[in-house]
């Protein structure tokens, strides 16, 4: 017997958004407290944190970006001529479809996040209907949330998939699997080689080229330069504002509110290379600029400065991400906003198609975990970040069902501390759902390791004999 | 009794033959995955050892590098190679299997380097860009053993190993074929006994033991074999586990196991030696377009054939998917599976089970129980 769904995450974050269209202009403070009153109060407290004072003009810009993307694939049926919806993974460029006139995506985990941070009721009961189908529960709640909704019959199906996460991920690859037979679902797959050296990116190169031929035919479409030259260019744009904002990112104290952590993600899943993509990056950098210059910052000083090693904790933003910038400490990144994008050459159409392939290749997951040794490349893009924005500390949010980076994180830890003197906190919850660890259990975790661990430190720092480490990692994708 | 020579292979990991092999000079090299082309490393005069746990049960060394989240079966073996029981191989294949094998291998070569360690790396799709990717990577696999080992693989070398796997297939397929009568001539945990043994000596010891084997089982018939039952699904190499389901009134005709009979089906493909085809090629198209592994993620309608196949020739009156905790792969096709032969009518139970804990037998009996009561009261 199957759990009850009533509807869909679609349909309810079209409901929601859809109060978002109505609001005119920069609402105040008391404007916002009216508006927030009509939320149910799972969504009300974090609606509420994305458009926090010194953020709100961006994070409305935000909420914009994620409400076209929304609408764009529900109304992709109802255009003369149609277009189709393709369901794509978080690590695989949306670029791709966006050449295409008649496609739009839609990103499996960013649906998940937008159910588990602004439904009521949040992921969980997809999580509980999937396991009604008789699914382990150790499967990731990053995309089988989404999935779940769409599996119940009370949401809108795609027209296809697109599954990029065999070689990263064998839980992403198989549930999109699995939605592909269960619901009678087309699905194109690119392979990630495991291989880093010139001839596994060629292969990659190859499946890559294959997929956008298995596309053409199956849009009908065939790839236009101009079309790709103009989604190159803007994602090109979106390049330059994501660098600019690293920037800031770097300095102390960390001018970048914590929360446009989670803003930047959804923009390279679902909106890179379009214009409401670019708007959101422009308006994160503004914001940004004015906080830097008026020497805004949430707390008295900064006190810490924490790198999370790959994912972070999603449901509860208020209470993490606010939370920790009350008390002064920065959330300078996690693996899905450390995602190191390049300019693409807008030559020829392969020069373009060859810096889609590279970007695709550098996605967060494939860039750490899809590669010849997860832990090798984990440990050199976490050093290098951890040096790079001056980290105190690297959190390891322990996301239950992330089995790759479970089998290495003991790897990271030994290495961070020895090639850049960075302990590592590794906590246990799941990063898409409330139940597993409640946001006050973290929250605890983590104060006892910043007050102990890392500030404790501070206190009595003791001179510490740097190791060199045996190589130089540095990520391969700097600027 | 030639089942005592599978028992004695069994009993140990490092059994007489390694031992023996090693003695005179031999070379031994593990592999896990049933994507890796034994006939490479026979032709390069290594033993191919394919690396298991036998349900050991003990993991505090992998514990510490691995996570209480990782499947049981991948922290067993990361513990025989952290305390040292896998010393004697001289070599070490890694996989891309699943991530937590290779988050296995990271750590077995991290904390304790092999002196030999390729990576072998197999596509997770069909069609031409992946076969010519699996032949490219055989190749580098082919010129890792040739520069390590000092040896030269020839075709001719090759193309023997590829005819005695062949044959090795063929027999234990005829083996098979003994447990689908109506009392048939081995148990499913012996059956399982005798693949494993496979593992843990050369192909040529292997054959010959395969040729006894034929003659004990051709006469030999089990008194009240009960239910017949397939199990189907997770990567484990308990004969335990078979002997814990057969004590509950049922005997297991077939299963679709890796460690069972998805690592002899389908046979190595037989080119027309007029045809000159690139062994290589030969041997990406055996074991990739034949792997019934749930890591091949468009290949779900093969894996379904597969165990419909099994039914039908065994006469299988009931299914039991078996995964072990935290194996994703597994735990997906379990469920899809299920979902589609329930559809057709095939009563299915679908267990997960700790790896190499005894303590969850108690609770597996039950349910089997449970389902063998059920899958008998059918009209």
């Amino acid at each position: 017997m199957t759990v009850d769904v009533h509807a869909g995450i679609m349909d309810r974050g079209l409901k929601l958004f859809g109060m978002i269209e109505k609001l005119q202009g920069v609402p105040s403070d008391e404007e916002l407290e009216g508006l927030l009153r009509l939320l149910p109060p799972d969504s009300r407290e974090n609606i509420g944190a994305l458009l926090a004072p010194e953020m709100r003009e961006a994070g409305l810009v935000f909420l914009d970006m994620i409400r076209q993307w929304m609408y764009a694939a529900r109304d992709a049926r109802s255009l003369s001529p149609k277009k189709k919806v393709i369901l794509v993974p978080f690590n695989f460029p949306p670029d791709l479809v966006h050449l295409f006139e008649s496609a739009v995506p839609l990103t499996t985990e960013v649906l998940t996040t937008v159910a588990a941070l602004a439904l009521p009721g949040g992921a969980e009961r997809y999580w509980e209907f999937m396991q009604s189908l008789g699914l382990p529960d150790h499967i990731c709640s990053a995309n089988s949330v989404e999935v779940a909704s769409l599996l119940s019959g009370k949401d809108f199906l795609p027209d296809a998939i697109i599954s990029a996460a065999p070689g990263a991920c064998d839980a992403n690859a198989k549930v999109h699997e699995f939605l592909s037979h269960y619901q009678g679902i087309p699905q194109f797959i690119l392979e990630k080689p495991v291989d880093d050296t010139p001839e596994g990116k060629a292969f990659y190169s190859r499946y890559f080229r294959t997929l956008i031929r298995q596309l053409e035919e199956f849009t009908g479409e065939s790839l236009n330069e101009d079309r790709l030259r103009g989604v190159v260019e803007r994602g090109n744009r979106c390049t330059e504002l994501y660098w600019e904002l690293f920037e800031y990112r770097k300095m102390r104290p960390c001018p970048v509110p914590n929360l446009f952590t989670l803003f930047l993600s959804p923009v390279r899943f679902c909106m890179w290379g379009t214009e409401p993509g670019i708007r959101t990056l422009e308006a994160m950098v503004d914001t940004v600029r004015r906080l830097h210059e008026a020497g805004v910052y949430p707390a008295a000083e900064e006190r810490c400065r924490v790198l999370w090693a790959y994912t972070s904790f999603y449901f509860n933003v208020s209470e993490l991400h606010r939370w920790m910038g009350k008390k002064g400490w920065s959330f300078l990144a996690d693996v899905l906003s450390l995602y190191m994008p390049q300019p693409i050459d807008t030559s020829t159409m392969d020069t373009m198609i060859d810096g889609l392939v590279t970007a695709a290749w550098e996605y967060p997951m494939n860039r750490q975990m899809g590669t010849s040794s997860m832990s090798r490349a984990w440990v050199a893009d976490m050093v290098w970040a951890a040096r790079e924005m001056g980290a105190d500390c690297v959190v390891h949010c322990g996301h239950d069902a992330c089995k790759q980076t479970w089998s290495v994180v003991s790897i990271l830890g030994e290495e961070l501390m020895n090639q850049a003197q960075v302990p590592l906190l590794v906590l246990h919850g799941d990063s898409w759902m409330k139940t597993t660890t409640p946001i006050t259990v973290i929250q605890q975790e983590m104060e006892e390791f910043i007050g102990n661990v890392v500030l404790g430190k501070k206190r009595t720092r003791r001179k510490v004999r740097r190791r060199r480490p045996k190589s130089t990692p540095g990520p391969k994708s700097t600027p | 009794m030639d089942m005592d020579s599978v028992h004695e292979i069994n009993r140990t990991l490092q059994n007489q033959h390694v031992r023996d092999f090693r003695s005179a000079g031999g070379k031994v090299v593990g592999y896990t995955c049933l994507f890796t082309p034994v006939e490479l490393l026979e032709a390069a005069g290594v033993m191919p050892f394919r690396i298991r746990a036998m349900g050991h049960p003990e993991t505090d060394l992998a514990d510490a590098r691995l996570s209480r989240f990782n499947c049981r079966f991948c922290r067993s073996c990361l513990q025989l190679a952290l305390d040292g029981t896998y010393d004697f191989l001289d070599g070490v294949l890694e996989s891309n299997g699943c991530d937590q094998l290779r988050g296995m291998f990271e750590n077995w070569q991290y904390a304790r380097p092999p002196a030999f360690f390729h990576y072998l790396k197999a596509p997770h799709l069909l069609g031409d860009d992946a076969l010519d990717h699996f032949t490219f990577e055989l190749g580098r696999l082919q010129t890792a053993l040739e520069s390590h080992f000092g040896v030269t693989i020839t075709s001719q070398k090759l193309t023997d190993a590829m005819d005695r796997q062949r044959r090795i297939r063929r027999k234990l397929i005829a083996l098979d074929a003994l447990r689908e009568p109506e009392r048939p001539a081995m148990t499913g945990s012996e059956a399982l006994e005798v693949v494993l043994a496979g593992g843990g000596v050369g192909a040529e010891v292997y054959e010959a033991l395969l040729d006894r084997l034929a003659e004990v089982f051709a006469h030999r018939r089990i008194e009240r074999p009960g239910l017949r039952l397939l199990l189907g699904g997770a990567a484990s190499d308990e004969p335990a586990l078979f002997a814990a389901i057969e004590s509950m009134g049922g005997v297991v005709v077939a299963d679709t196991f890796c460690f069972g009979a998805r690592s002899y089906r389908p046979l190595v493909i037989d080119r027309d030696p007029q045809a000159q085809s690139d062994p290589l090629r030969t041997l990406a198209e055996t074991y990739l377009g034949g792997s019934r592994c749930p890591r091949m993620v468009d290949e779900f309608d093969g894996r379904l054939a597969f165990v419909l196949e099994a039914i039908d020739g065994s006469s299988a009156q009931g299914v039991i998917l078996v995964n072990n905790k935290f194996c994703d792969l597994h735990g997906f096709d379990n469920a899809l599976l299920r979902i589609r032969l329930e559809d057709l009518g095939v009563p299915v139970l679908c267990l997960e089970k700790e790896y190499g804990s005894p303590a969850d037998h108690g609770r597996l009996r039950t349910r089997v129980q449970a389902f063998c009561e059920r899958i008998g009261e059918r009209p």
